[in-house]
């Protein structure tokens, strides 16, 4: 029971990060592959405070991890976004490496080993069912708050300004103060996983919000259905889940381990062949 | 126990199929509900070739133990999960590990691996033993966590030492890859040689995905050091020996186990001609059953194993494993996090068929160091410090 539930843990953590991913990358069309360094400052942040402040409430680091991914989100966004859109790819990844570099280096964060005793929270029986309950909560509460955000009003203003920004701007329109505000909400809500991923997991390294950490948020992303509101649900489900269904297959390991790659990139391949949008994608929009 | 072991491989390759079907012994394990052993490794992924090798190791002991009867007459299981050497796989394979296959303790290898696992296993009270990372912060991960495998402070220290009293070299360049296995080695290195009296000229990193070192070998070229240590990993050590001999820097080599392997003269060639590694597990001059065992792997995998020291303590921990087990069995005490631990700690020393004596000193193990040099494209012993 504790591992499914460890697992729905997990896949609620990476709900969070494709939702927000998905506001950033599918409805609003900014070009990043930074996603997991916000993850990281909001959990790096929150595993700081919880180690080093210790009488600070768990949901005040955790709010305080989230408020540090959104300020690290508006300066880059606000710098990078100055020139051309395109920049953003190149100034986010820049970031990504950049600051993960620092983190590698510096002795209070743990160095490329990582930070390891962050505190627990919550102990005894009820920790996995309440970390679940919490995470849950948090990650059904970013996707209805950016299906809200994006089927309003604001939504219809964040679609034009993605598919026609000259337009957009034509009609006095601030496409720069909606993209950064966008990146902000979204980057924010990555900061906020990262804070409930260093309590539940206690041990963070730089190498878990690699390069790697990017392509995976993006294949559930673009599996699940980029620009739908519940594509990267039904993402984080399939690439999380698949994985850990094949190691019960009762493989021989010598079989199991090139048999897993196989039948994992085969599956993802499978599901964009047939369904080129993502699976819960509109074929209208896909390229 | 190494005596036993000898005479219990003639008794299995003696009569292997008929003892498996026709000893009473070993009939009644079968009957029995298993023993399982969960060993997370990196089964794929570019650690892939040491993980699917140590997981070869564990298997053919589970194989010979299984043979002579099992551990307190049951069967032993061997549950193998794939880490990738990443932190977060090597999360879920322990939840799988306790929340599935109910395991009351595990076996582990690489350093993040093992600082990942850390807090679950000290939370849910269940024995991490790790069989292959050595990074000195493993000592201090909490109660449910120990060692089978030397930490760097065992080989580094004695390397440093030797280094400069028995080789009499007074100048050293250290170069490391920047993670967790290189800067605490390489600190240790550094520390050691210099309260020896010995002087660092370079203290140089690399990135661990860096494939050009050119910068960092310039500077300790210039540096002019007598000989240079290396503190990488398996796949970047033979690259770096090998621009640096490009360089023209002719200077002996000393490093860890890491590149006691047969690959790494394979790719180098003559440039690893001088090189010294350690090794934490006796060779084959040491202890006659690693002969028999490398001959048996060469005839079951076709070829010599990667990292043989690490495989010989892979191999060792199944024997680790029932001596706990025999030990609870004679109390008639139930397989738990503590008590196992409890195990650990009052049996203290084994006698193991491929590493030899183990010593457990809480959270850390001693062993002798076996230092070996290439000679004429081969490794030849050169000492054991002890």
């Amino acid at each position: 029971m504790d591992y499914l539930i460890t697992l729905a843990i997990l896949i609620a953590i990476y709900v969070i990060l494709g939702a927000s991913y998905n506001l950033v990358i599918g409805y609003g069309g900014l070009s990043t592959v930074a996603h997991p360094i916000f993850f990281a400052i909001g959990a790096y942040t929150t595993g700081l405070l919880s180690v080093n402040v210790p009488e600070l409430p768990a949901v005040v680091n955790v709010l305080l991890g989230m408020v540090t991914a959104v300020v690290a989100s508006v300066l880059l966004a606000g710098s990078a976004l100055r020139v051309s859109g395109d920049y953003l790819l190149i100034a986010s990844l820049g970031f990504q490496l950049g600051l993960l570099q620092l983190i590698k280096n510096l002795d209070f964060t743990g160095g490329p080993g990582g930070l390891s005793a962050i505190p627990s929270t919550i102990l005894g029986a009820a920790r996995g069912p309440a970390f679940l309950a919490i995470t849950g909560a948090a990650a059904v509460a970013c996707v209805f708050i950016i299906r809200a955000i994006v089927n309003g009003p604001y939504g219809r203003a964040i679609s034009a300004m993605r598919d026609e920004e000259l337009a957009f701007t034509a009609l006095g329109r601030n496409a720069m103060s909606m993209k950064i505000a966008i990146f902000a909400i979204g980057c924010g809500m990555a900061g906020g996983a990262g804070g409930i991923y260093a309590y539940y997991f206690q041990y963070i390294s730089p190498d878990q919000f690699e390069v790697l950490a990017s392509a995976t948020i993006l294949t559930m992303v673009v599996l699940g259905g980029m620009g739908t509101p519940f594509g990267p649900v039904v993402g984080a489900i399939l690439l999380l889940a698949i994985p850990q269904a094949i190691t019960f297959l009762q493989l021989p390991p010598a079989i199991m381990a090139p048999t897993q790659g196989i039948i994992f990139t085969v599956l993802v391949l499978v599901f964009l062949y047939l369904r080129p949008a993502g699976i819960l994608g509109n074929k209208a929009r896909a390229i | 126990m190494t005596s036993h072991f000898a005479l219990h491989r003639r008794h299995v390759l003696g009569g292997a199929a008929a003892a498996a079907l026709t000893s009473p012994l070993a009939a009644g394990a079968q009957s029995k509900e298993p023993i399982k052993i969960g060993s997370a490794l990196p089964l794929t992924g570019s650690q892939a070739g040491y993980g699917n090798d140590f997981a070869t190791g564990t298997r053919m002991a589970v194989k010979d133990v299984n043979d002579a009867g099992g551990i307190a007459g049951r069967p032993v299981e061997l549950v193998v999960l794939d880490t990738q050497a990443d932190p977060q796989l090597g999360i879920n394979a322990l939840n799988r590990f306790i929340g599935v296959e109910k395991l009351p303790m595990f076996l582990t290898a690489w350093s993040a691996v093992v600082k990942a696992q850390a807090p679950i296993a000290n939370r849910e009270k269940v024995l991490e033993l790790n069989c292959g990372a050595n990074s000195p912060e493993i000592a201090t991960l909490g109660d449910y966590v120990y060692t089978a495998f030397p930490l760097a402070e065992v080989d580094i220290v004695k390397l440093a030492n030797y280094v400069f009293t028995t080789l009499g070299k007074k100048t050293v360049a250290v170069l490391y890859i920047n993670n967790d296995t290189g800067i605490d080695a390489a600190k240790l290195y550094r520390d050691t040689f210099t309260a020896a009296g010995g002087k660092i000229v370079a203290f140089e990193a690399y990135d661990p995905k860096a494939t050009e070192f050119t910068g960092m070998l310039l500077k300790a070229r210039a540096a002019n050091p007598e000989i240079v240590h290396l503190h990488g990993l398996t796949a970047d050590t033979p690259q770096v020996i090998a621009q640096m001999r490009q360089l023209g820097m002719t200077q002996r080599v000393t490093s860890y186990s890491a590149a006691y392997n047969p690959k790494l003269l394979e790719q180098l060639g003559p440039a690893a001609e001088g090189l010294i590694v350690t090794s934490l597990a006796p060779g084959v001059n040491d202890n006659p059953n690693v002969a028999g065992f490398l001959e048996r792997w060469k005839k079951e995998q076709g070829r010599v194993p990667n990292g043989l020291p690490y495989v010989q303590y892979e191999y060792d921990m199944v024997f680790l494993v029932k001596a706990l087990y025999e030990y609870l069995d004679k109390k008639s005490q139930p397989a738990t996090g503590e008590s196992l631990i409890a195990a650990l700690l009052a049996i203290k020393e084994f006698d193991l068929p491929m590493t030899g004596k183990m010593i457990i000193d809480g959270h850390r193990v001693n062993k002798p160091v076996y230092l070996l040099t290439v000679q004429k494209g081969v490794f030849v012993p050169l000492a054991t410090l002890t």
